[in-house]
């Protein structure tokens, strides 16, 4: 992929898109700032731009990190499998980090997050790493 | 702005642009992801406001009764469709990280509409899918109210999405053009090039692990509304089985602080407003007017739903015996006094439909405090929300 900029010729298409897109854009920030009891625009302004930073400056880097020390440590039919899992099985786990940390306790509703969800991710985890493992021995 | 040229060009800095050289770096995985997460965003954006105008009812949009179960289909879709987007969100903005150190940034004024708007595509992207999945959860790491805020950045988000596509329409409408040479090969119209042999993930491998993150999530959480895959939602926040009465609940009468007054004999649920016979009812009141049962879903705004069989007054009978016109919208009020949903909207459609209830009974049991004992609204097509628990006052507009 291209990493330095192109700089091609804008066409109308462009402009047209750039405009109806900043008018939604617009309409959703208006609605932010008439609503400013429920939406509180300089919280959620800046939990928006925190979450640009948490993600470009911190996430990413570390991704980045974790994929080269994989690239550069697993050799052979193994690298792309476990790539693979760390990739799916690392996307399960964030999206089950709030309900592992059960952050919904304070709400006392017993109906909330109903299962050990350290005991289900772990499971689903070790599916997603033999089904690796299995793709892994296939493709030899 | 010399040190970050330096950073992102200087052929000895760690950040240099050449130094990110995965073959997964390319424009049709770019595009594939891209336009995968432009399909999924949209359904979002398209559910999302659907239910946004069931839960702020317009004049212009009264919402049909029929088909029963639509709302719990259009809902369960948006929640799905939005957790099954986390993987692709992940794997688009990886892909396209390195462009984040392009130097310069931008030389023409298209170029800084473009990076603002890409500003509002990030920041946008990761708030509604973070918030999204936090929201089911039920952990709320912010101050702000998730439902306004997260309606009005879909607009942002929905947005940039409408202004990148116009970015990169015709980029991607090449990369994804039958004709195009496999995915492995060099690509002279696109500039790419050929995959280089390696160990790792090719770009069809890493297309089909993205495609995989997202099954894998689906297939651990759509239990949540699919009773068939119930067995299989180890991630899923609820269990439509667990709970008081055999279900859950989103908010429970402890929670709501209605336990005395719904267990008191003082109880009345009063009908009043555009009426000429205004009524005070006590339970057994209630309990004595003809009943009638139907099997009706709860669909909540997080993506869980469940069926069950709900048996208690019609609403039409309920007016027609107050004497308000035919044809009427009504409000239906809680007992519960500090929550945004303690008063919902019935309007005439769903007001004269005939398995609109205020039950008394579920599954044959009489309603337990947590399901909204004494009376519960529950209505064909309607968000979990809005059917009102504990109601003490239907007031006909």
């Amino acid at each position: 992929m291209k990493t330095t900029p192109t700089f091609e010729r804008r066409g109308a298409g462009f402009w047209v898109s750039a405009v109806a897109g900043w008018a939604l854009i617009g309409w959703g920030v208006l609605g932010a700032l008439h609503h400013h009891i429920d939406t509180r625009p300089t919280q959620l302004a800046r939990f928006v731009i925190d979450g640009v930073v948490l993600h470009d400056l911190v996430f990413a880097p570390l991704v980045l990190l974790g994929a080269f020390m994989v690239a550069r440590i697993v050799r052979g039919r193994w690298r792309a499998p476990i790539q693979g899992a760390l990739f799916v099985s690392g996307c399960a786990a964030l999206f089950a980090w709030p309900e592992v940390r059960d952050y919904a306790r304070v709400l006392h509703n017993p109906s909330s997050l109903p299962h050990n969800y350290t005991a289900n991710l772990l499971v689903v985890v070790a599916a997603v790493w033999l089904g690796a493992g299995v793709i892994a021995l296939v493709r030899r | 702005m010399h040190v970050v040229e330096r950073m992102t060009t200087h052929p000895g800095r760690p950040l240099r642009q050449g130094r990110f050289q995965s073959p997964l770096r390319d424009e049709r995985v770019a595009a594939w992801l891209g336009a995968g997460l432009g399909v999924m965003f949209t359904t979002c954006f398209v559910t999302g406001v659907f239910s946004h105008l069931h839960q702020h009812p317009v004049p212009w949009f009264p919402v049909p009764a029929r088909p029963v179960g639509l709302y719990r289909v259009t809902q369960g879709i948006h929640v799905a469709t939005g957790i099954a987007s986390m993987p692709v969100l992940i794997a688009k903005l990886w892909v396209v990280w390195p462009r984040f150190l392009s130097y310069p940034p931008f030389r023409r004024v298209a170029d800084i509409v473009e990076r603002i708007g890409l500003l509002a595509l990030v920041g946008g992207g990761v708030f509604m899918v973070f918030t999204g999945i936090a929201n089911i959860a039920e952990w709320y790491p912010w101050r702000f109210s998730f439902t306004a805020s997260h309606y009005w950045m879909a607009w942002v988000t929905m947005g940039a999405i409408v202004a990148h596509l116009g970015a990169k329409w015709a980029i991607t409408r090449r990369a994804l053009a039958r004709d195009r040479p496999p995915m492995d090969a060099a690509d002279p119209v696109l500039e790419t090039a050929a995959e280089s042999p390696h160990d790792g993930l090719t770009r069809r491998g890493f297309l089909l692990t993205v495609a995989a993150g997202s099954g894998v999530l689906t297939l651990v959480t759509i239990g949540q509304t699919l009773p068939g895959l119930r067995r299989l939602a180890l991630l899923a926040p609820r269990d439509p089985s667990v709970g008081s009465q055999g279900h859950p609940v989103n908010r429970s009468a402890a929670n709501a602080g209605v336990v005395r007054a719904a267990s008191s004999p003082a109880y009345r649920l009063t009908v009043g407003g555009r009426v000429t016979r205004p009524l005070s009812l006590t339970l057994d009141d209630v309990r004595a007017l003809p009943a009638h049962s139907a099997v009706l879903p709860i669909s909540c705004v997080e993506g869980w739903s469940y069926s069950a069989r709900w048996t208690g007054v019609r609403l039409r009978d309920l007016l027609a015996l107050a004497g308000a016109p035919t044809g009427a919208a009504v409000h239906v009020q809680s007992l519960e006094r500090r929550s945004i949903y303690a008063v919902s909207f019935v309007d005439h459609f769903q007001a004269a439909d005939a398995d609109t209830l205020l039950a008394t009974h579920l599954d044959g049991q009489v309603l337990d405090l947590d399901h909204g004992f004494p009376l519960r609204l529950i209505g064909p097509d309607r968000p979990g929300v809005n059917q009102t628990k504990w109601v003490t006052k239907v007031t006909v507009l």
